[in-house]
């Protein structure tokens, strides 16, 4: 039996990026009906691998088989004759296009009439338990429509291989129990399935099997049934952690700005924040839930005053500091400092080693014309030290960093510039467990020293643990303002959804 | 299931990913790539029937042959230098000013126009107004281009090309109608300046290479010591990042686009006023598009942009005496040029990726 | 070291001849200036050239391989002063297609033909006037010779044109005879102003007064020297408003193949166009440039032209052989043609009469009058009777 039913293996794989070897002698096998889940931290190698089997790279030494044969697959056209389809993170979809119309895109032969598409279509949904209306417009559809359509379109060129590039990070959790079941509903037709994903629930909740990469090679395959959390992230770390995380009672906590009604456009015109009104408080973390895109990079950039509102103010001591200058904000008495989702594309300039992005903020203090580096370059010395920031030198660019040592850089600059407000926004996504907890320790230092923080994030779990009270945001509406000790992660979800809280509810009456 | 499948054959070779490069090896890659085109260049004279080593050998000679060779030679560099300096402001911002021809050309008709009018004025003074004129005046043809950018959002680099155009018929006009030199016979002309307009020769050579090198290091100093330089990195690497910094990213634009083109503007007026000593046509001559090709070459490092300029004037210089003594067209030098930018474009592919054999075993080196 | 001896000999004669000669020295009419310099060389004959020693340097407008008109015609005489002479190859520098509108590539051209060594340069087109004037202060051992302007120097400067306009005046014999529309178009290079250009027009159009006082000339200007489109399309637009002779004074044979293509007939400048448009050219006005070029380099070698000391201007005509009119195309041209023209060129070139002998009065198209000699032709800015300008 064996090699008849098995999907995929992989043999040996190598690939290397000049220096760096990313992927390094790693085997994997996937069985027909079978639901693999591949496990690894940032740069472990799990998209490289992904990408070779999908066609987009060719690995330097190793033999892939597909349904026991060797094959060689140079191009994404491969992969599709051998019947392997990716359903990458980022969708791939045309906007104007009906879901049929992108669904068939692309397709070689001649395209079939519009009717007997839309019956071929419905086929497909039925046998799978999808559920898509052909004609709906891309535009028109959730994420998770949208993801649904893409699984289609790689159902419909005959893939039984299907590979899922963390699907779940768009999704609310009811929407990705409704993912879950298609996957299983598809594994019962005798498709195989690899999901990459960081998210150990999930991995515990869908994968009939878990092959773990650590630092490019495959340290493992182990049954699902036999394992948990804790021998996961061991596995995957390399070594036991442990998995709470701490949170101090907050202390001295009184409140330091008031948002009032605050409305905020998206640059296409539409609301991205609507009538959003809450207090934050020093000494507390902040967390604020939410599907992507609800609202909350509006909320940060607003408050942090580089983008203008629309309505409402953002009031310190009954003083708007809406549309003032930061000087003019500090002169208050209020320091902000933003952790940006953009890491490298907002927070820090990419290109700059960390000397340079110490100025970003401070490189006009000084009097003259010219910058002054000294007490930069002494800054990100400190800062390598501090934080054990690994890099070659403080002057090589930022974006040659692994992901948690540019978060590092970030967030100590930010850090060390002393605020009262610290506003961040997905601050441990793409990073590893052991730099996540870095980062969760280093807030809980600033909610100790009586600083307000407010905590962007996306792993509910996290949320519940870390923060004091969350937000929900949904649609840029506020659904919620709960306490994370009593709140349970369903709860969350429902409110990510558009469900209001009751006490919600009748606040929003009483506006009415 | 899926039985037989048919699949493509591994390929001979695939292209890899390179690890990032510094930019010493950038800069190295390209002169490899320098290289590469004089051989390529080589086989293109040998196919028209020349040797190349005598025709190359030629173009040396013809740069380096005697005193006025050298100065000329010389003064070919200085307007293509300080008009790359300028395009490498922009550049540096991610602006594509494509617009260096014209912001020259714009800056030689002011400067014209004070050269023209008031010839009696004392020298250094009337130097020093039409200095100040051909910046302001290739600097507010940068602006213009900035401007509608800021506040339009349209395509700098269509933008900029296009006001290139609008700038060389306007000297087009000005030597029809209102500076036609009187004395010209009906001749489209505009009458040449008087002396005490022309920059005067130190070494031989018009002035105007003691203000390249001085703007070769203005600019080097402004970009890697100011903080207005620090701001032209930040917008060009990212204009969130630079919100995010409290940078008014629309003020930094139209600042360096007035500096960039003001730059250009005065490599006009190097032209007019050092080397034309008149207003013509043929005033930019090309070199508002070589220079972008200069800058991009040396990777905006603006001591590179200065001996890569003088590179390009030996090629330029050399060229023109190979096509008398060999009667060779002196397109044969843009055809020259041309093989070198296209084997540094292609160089570019080969700083990022590589190409793998097929062989199994040893992989990507 | 013998040259340089002999350039510092020329240097203090030059110096004495400018205290001696006092305000005459800048020699307005070349006939005295040309009498002084013998009487000059005659004592100085260590300062001519030696044959072998002589490199001659040539700037043209446009590549004389490509066509026929006026660098063309400059590449013939520079071929046949090189013949005349018996100059070797190495002895001729040429720097092509060089725009009279970059001063800067103007400027780059002679300095290189000076960096090469050359004795005598010469640059063929009106805008290189004022670089080669400034040139030439530069270089004062070096002879800067300019076709076709007006300005010199006389010890390193001159100019050198002709009497093109009793060429053209016999090729208007030609036109007016021929015509049966009685409307001649004419395409010229510049409008009324240029001095060159309008004298020919004028020239051209007495000679069609001369046999035919019916017929019209209109004239359509293209404002540039060298435009083969805009001079095709120039000669078109006056084929359609119903001319069926075109001359033509711009640089290609662009008039005469349109006037072919329409089947009417044309008067081509330069060189002989009939090679180009065999069945509508009647005739071409032509420059012999070679009269010139030998005179001037033999000058040179002689030591009748010494740089820094003095060059003459040159100004020749039919006389000389320097302006000529093609071999009339017989198939073509109306009967009695050929008889009226040799019998006004045999009065040219004896002197017996002249088209502009700056005596006899001429009428302009706005009814004022005007006397004009023939080498102050710059100064006519006005066309006769029967010239129209067209739009």
């Amino acid at each position: 039996m064996g090699e008849q039913k098995c999907a995929i293996r992989c043999s040996g794989i190598t690939k290397r990026f000049g220096s760096v070897v990313a992927n390094d002698g790693i085997e994997l096998d996937v069985q027909y009906g079978e639901i693999l889940a591949l496990l690894g931290e940032n740069g472990s190698g799990k998209t490289t691998l992904m990408n070779m089997i999908s066609g987009i790279y060719h690995p330097d030494d190793g033999q892939i088989f597909v349904a026991g044969q060797p094959v060689s697959i140079s191009s994404p056209v491969d992969a599709q004759n051998l019947g392997i389809g990716m359903i990458h993170q980022h969708f791939k979809l045309v906007e104007v296009f009906t879901a049929m119309e992108n669904i068939v895109l692309g397709t070689p032969g001649k395209l079939p009439g519009k009717k007997a598409l839309k019956a071929q279509v419905k086929e497909l949904c039925a046998n799978y338990g999808l559920e898509i209306d052909p004609e709906k417009p891309v535009y028109e559809m959730s994420v998770s429509e949208k993801q649904t359509v893409e699984i289609l379109k790689v159902l419909y060129r005959g893939a039984k291989i299907l590979i899922l590039d963390e699907p779940t990070a768009v999704l609310t959790p009811q929407e990705t129990d409704k993912l879950f079941a298609i996957l299983r509903q598809m594994k019962a037709k005798g498709c195989a399935i690899i999901i990459i994903t960081h998210k150990l629930n999930e991995v515990l909740a869908i994968s009939d099997r878990v092959t773990i990469l650590r630092k490019g090679k495959s340290v493992g395959s182990v049954a699902t049934a036999g394992v948990d959390a804790a021998k996961l992230t061991e596995l995957m770390v390399g070594h036991a952690v442990s998995l709470s995380i701490r949170r101090p009672e907050p202390k001295d906590v009184h409140t330091i700005l008031k948002v009032v009604d605050l409305t905020v456009n998206k640059p296409d015109g539409s609301k991205g924040l609507d009538d959003v009104s809450f207090h934050i408080h020093s000494g507390e973390i902040l967390g604020v839930a939410g599907v992507a895109g609800s609202g909350q990079k509006e909320l940060c950039e607003a408050i942090a005053g580089l983008i203008p509102a629309k309505k409402g103010a953002v009031l310190y001591k009954k003083e708007n500091i809406l549309g003032k200058s930061p000087e003019a904000i500090i002169d208050l008495g209020i320091s902000m400092s933003f952790v940006p989702e953009d890491r490298l594309g907002m927070g820090l300039v990419a290109s700059m080693g960390m000397t340079d992005n110490m100025l970003l903020k401070s490189y006009r203090s000084g009097k003259g014309p010219f910058v002054d580096r000294a007490p930069a370059r002494a800054l990100a010395k400190k800062l390598v030290e501090k934080l054990s920031i690994v890099t070659p030198g403080i002057e090589t660019p930022v974006r040659l960093m692994s992901g948690g040592n540019v978060q590092k850089v970030l967030l100590g600059r930010e850090i060390e510039s002393g605020p009262n407000l610290l506003i961040t926004a997905y601050p441990v996504r793409g990073l590893d467990i052991n730099s996540s907890y870095v980062i969760y320790d280093l807030l809980n230092q600033q909610k100790e020293k009586g600083v307000a923080v407010m905590f962007i994030g996306e792993d509910l779990d996290v949320l519940l643990e870390l923060c004091d009270r969350i937000l929900v945001l949904c649609h840029g509406r506020i659904t919620g303002l709960v306490d994370a000790k009593t709140v349970t992660k369903e709860q969350i979800g429902l409110m990510m959804t558009g469900e209001m809280t009751e006490e919600e509810k009748q606040k929003e009456a009483q506006e009415a | 299931m899926t039985g037989t499948v048919k699949t493509t054959k591994e390929p001979l070779f695939h292209v890899v990913k390179h690890a990032e490069r510094t930019g010493r090896q950038m800069i190295g890659f390209r002169l490899l790539a320098v290289a590469l085109s004089i051989v390529a260049g080589g086989l293109f004279i040998l196919a028209i029937g020349h040797n190349p080593i005598a025709v190359y050998g030629t173009i040396l000679e013809g740069a380096f042959r005697s005193e006025i060779a050298i100065q000329s030679t010389v003064k070919f560099a200085i307007p293509l230098c300080i008009c790359a300096l300028g395009v490498t402001l922009a550049f540096k911002m991610k602006f594509w000013n494509i617009g260096g021809e014209g912001q020259l050309i714009m800056g030689a008709v002011f400067a014209s126009y004070f050269a023209l009018n008031f010839p009696h004025w004392n020298h250094w003074v009337l130097l020093l107004v039409m200095l100040v004129a051909g910046a302001l005046g290739g600097g507010l043809w940068g602006l213009l281009a900035a401007a509608f950018k800021v506040k339009w959002g349209t395509n700098e680099t269509l933008l900029t090309l296009m006001l290139n155009y609008i700038a060389l018929h306007l000297v087009s006009y000005l030597q029809a109608g209102p500076w036609r030199d009187p004395e010209a016979n009906g001749f489209s002309k505009i009458a040449r300046f008087d002396k005490n307009a022309g920059m005067d020769k130190v070494l031989g050579v018009h002035f105007g290479w003691i203000i390249m090198l001085v703007l070769v290091a203005l600019v080097w100093i402004y970009l890697k010591r100011s903080k207005q330089g620090y701001e032209i990195s930040v917008v060009g690497e990212s204009q969130d990042t630079a919100r995010y910094a409290g940078i008014h990213v629309k003020k930094v634009v139209l600042r360096t686009m007035f500096l960039s083109g003001a730059i250009a503007g005065i490599a006009g007026v190097c032209q007019v006023s050092g080397s034309d000593m008149t207003l013509s046509m043929g005033v930019a001559g090309g070199v508002g598009f070589t220079a972008i090709i200069v800058a991009w070459l040396c990777q905006l490092n603006p001591g590179m942009i200065l001996v890569v300029s003088l590179l390009f004037s030996i090629l330029e210089k050399g060229s023109s005496v190979v096509q008398s003594t060999y009667g060779l067209s002196s397109d044969c030098a843009d055809v020259l040029q041309g093989i070198i930018l296209f084997f540094i474009l292609g160089s570019e592919f080969f700083v990022r990726y590589a190409f793998v054999g097929r062989s199994k075993k040893g992989g990507a080196k | 070291m013998k040259k340089i001896l002999s350039l510092a000999l020329a240097a203090v004669m030059a110096l004495s001849l400018a205290a001696c000669g006092g305000s005459t020295a800048s020699g307005s009419t070349a006939s005295t200036a040309a009498s002084g310099s013998t009487a000059a060389s005659a004592e100085t004959t260590g300062a001519g050239i030696a044959k072998e020693d002589i490199k001659v340097g040539v700037v043209h407008l446009s590549d004389p391989a490509e066509g026929t008109g006026y660098s063309y015609t400059h590449e013939q005489g520079i071929q046949g002063m090189m013949k005349n002479i018996g100059l070797s190859e190495d002895q001729l520098v040429e720097k092509i297609n060089v725009s009279d509108t970059d001063a800067a590539a103007v400027q780059n051209a002679l300095t290189e033909l000076v960096e090469e060594g050359c004795n005598i340069i010469f640059a063929t087109s009106w805008g290189y006037m004022d670089t080669c004037e400034a040139m030439a202060e530069e270089y004062p051992d070096i002879i800067f010779s300019h076709g076709t302007g007006y300005k010199s120097n006389g010890t390193n400067f001159n100019n050198y044109f002709g009497r093109i306009y009793q060429a053209r005046y016999l090729s208007g014999i030609a036109a007016g005879l021929k015509t049966e529309s009685d409307k001649i178009g004419y395409v010229a290079a510049m409008g009324k102003d240029n001095g060159e250009v309008t004298s020919g027009i004028n020239a051209f159009a007495m000679g069609v007064a001369s046999v035919n006082p019916d017929a019209q000339v209109y004239v359509k200007v293209t404002n540039s020297w060298f435009d083969p489109e805009g001079e095709k399309q120039a000669a078109e637009a006056l084929i359609a408003s119903g001319c069926d002779v075109i001359g033509q004074h711009c640089d290609t044979a662009g008039p005469q193949l349109a006037a072919e293509e329409h089947g009417v007939w044309g008067v081509g400048y330069n060189s002989d166009m009939s090679k180009d448009a065999p069945a509508a050219t009647l005739t071409s006005v032509m420059w012999d440039w070679s009269v010139y070029y030998t005179q001037a380099v033999q000058n040179v070698i002689d030591g009748t032209w010494v740089a820094g000391e003095k060059v003459d201007n040159y100004f020749g005509d039919m006389a000389d052989g320097l302006v000529t009119l093609a071999d009339l195309n017989t198939d073509l041209i109306a009967e009695g043609t050929a008889e009226k023209i040799d019998e006004v060129k045999a009065q040219i070139v004896s002197g017996e009469w002249d088209v502009f002998d700056g005596k006899t009065e001429i009428k302009d198209n706005e009814g004022n009058t005007h006397t004009l000699e023939g080498a102050d032709y710059g100064s006519c800015n006005w066309y006769v009777e029967n010239v129209h300008e067209q739009a």
